[in-house]
């Protein structure tokens, strides 16, 4: 033990945060998302020897999608089930000083009904587009990036984000949930 | 997806030159369908980003936690002579562990770190520490000792206080659950599993607490009751103190 395992972290660590939002997209039904993201940091651990270097957020999202569908395959599942959030989960973003903010309890009442409908909203959506808005839009992965995790071209990333966002907003508009109209 | 969508959609990823852009622009003025294509883009764009959530604290530290004792029990994997009953794995066991997980199909079912640890170990010991108990050893050697500048809690009346967030791991088939207390100057690693905590080779049973064992891993104390909840304390501390420690802290 030694360098290589610090030198993978190193490496893989800064991006944590993005698999997160990955693995809770990702995870099936009755699949803890945090299981996901340490089982999809030993599998690149175990391959970091060979490795060849490229966009590391790429390459984890790609490990983080294979054993989501892998996991879900074998418990025959479907693996784009979106879990409803809890509550506390569906909070606004910590702020970066780690403090709680002074959000209106009818805010976040708000904003948690409102992720818990986009959530099943966007588990209506076929597969594909899924996976696209779960990664542009959700973890903040560019087109590029989502087309080297998912091995496509970029041109069908952008074709599947804008489909998938156009169907998720007729599908809130039909549960009268509104986001961002202009 | 039609041209007219697809040249839409790199209208919204910004793909168009500043020419194409203006025209449609200037489409988009008059063509009311394409106009609500764009509104419904941007209104899906916003609700999902509304799932975007942080990670929760302490998923760093399990992951870099779990990479550490992969990487521990890959190292002692590589050190370890093959037992005569593996000795088709002598040589490569990285490669053929890989070779074998693949050939069986268990590496594409998500392995978990149980299977990880288990295979990586080539059993469940790590020289003469087993798996689980190493991991809880390295785990609370990982901890930083308090500054001298840290508030120091008076060692005789202070009540335990917890630091950072309790940290999930599976190491030799065991699921643990580890939490960090500080007592005074001290800190120590309480380990829970739902499965007993084998016994290192040099561990000493003690007296009258049916399945307890005590036993040192460096300079660190270990203290483990088992039982239907298994426990295992582990501080850098004498030994003989460690059972007075562990009356402290908030064990079943």
């Amino acid at each position: 033990m030694g360098a290589d395992h610090r030198a993978f972290l190193d490496a893989t660590i800064p991006y944590l945060d993005v698999v997160w939002q990955v693995a809770r997209q990702a995870a099936g039904e009755g699949q803890d998302p945090e299981d996901l993201v340490q089982e999809t940091y030993l599998r690149a651990y175990a391959g970091f020897g060979s490795y060849r270097g490229g966009n590391p957020r790429a390459w984890l999202a790609a490990i983080c999608l294979n054993v989501a569908r892998s996991q879900a395959r074998r418990r025959r599942r479907r693996p784009w089930e979106v879990p409803s959030p809890a509550l506390p989960d569906v909070l606004p973003w910590s702020r970066a000083d780690g403090g709680q903010g002074t959000a209106d309890v009818a805010d976040v009442v708000i904003a948690g009904l409102a992720a818990e409908e986009v959530a099943r909203c966007l588990a209506l959506l076929p597969e594909p587009q899924r996976e696209c808005i779960m990664l542009v839009d959700v973890a903040g992965y560019t087109a590029r990036e989502a087309a080297e995790a998912l091995g496509c071209p970029r041109g069908t990333v952008l074709a599947r984000v804008h489909r998938g966002r156009r169907r998720l907003a007729q599908l809130l508009a039909e549960a009268g949930v509104s986001h961002g109209q202009p | 997806m039609d041209s007219h969508d697809r040249l839409l959609a790199a209208f919204l990823a910004g793909d168009l030159d500043p020419a194409e852009a203006r025209r449609c622009d200037e489409h988009l003025l008059e063509c009311e369908p394409c106009w609500r294509a764009v509104r419904e883009d941007r209104a899906g764009r916003q609700a999902a980003q509304v799932l975007r959530q942080p990670a929760p604290p302490g998923l760093a530290d399990r992951v870099a936690f779990a990479v550490e004792v992969a990487a521990t029990a890959r190292t002692a994997a590589q050190r370890q002579p093959c037992p005569p009953a593996r000795s088709r794995w002598r040589g490569r066991p990285g490669r053929r562990l890989h070779r074998r997980l693949a050939g069986a199909g268990m590496l594409a079912v998500g392995v978990a770190v149980t299977l990880t640890m288990t295979l990586l170990l080539g059993g469940h010991q790590t020289g003469s520490v087993p798996a689980a108990v190493a991991a809880v050893a390295r785990y609370a050697q990982a901890i930083p000792p308090p500054g001298r500048d840290q508030q120091s809690y008076p060692a005789g009346r202070g009540a335990p206080v917890e630091v950072g967030r309790p940290v999930t791991v599976t190491a030799g088939g065991q699921p643990i659950v580890l939490r960090t207390w500080r007592l005074g100057r001290t800190e120590a690693v309480v380990a829970v599993s739902d499965h007993p905590f084998p016994m290192p080779a040099d561990a000493q049973g003690v007296p009258g607490r049916g399945m307890a064992w005590t036993a040192q891993v460096g300079t660190l104390a270990l203290y483990c009751v088992n039982g239907s909840t298994s426990e295992l304390v582990a501080a850098p501390v004498p030994a003989a103190e460690l059972a007075a420690l562990a009356a402290r802290l908030p064990l079943a």
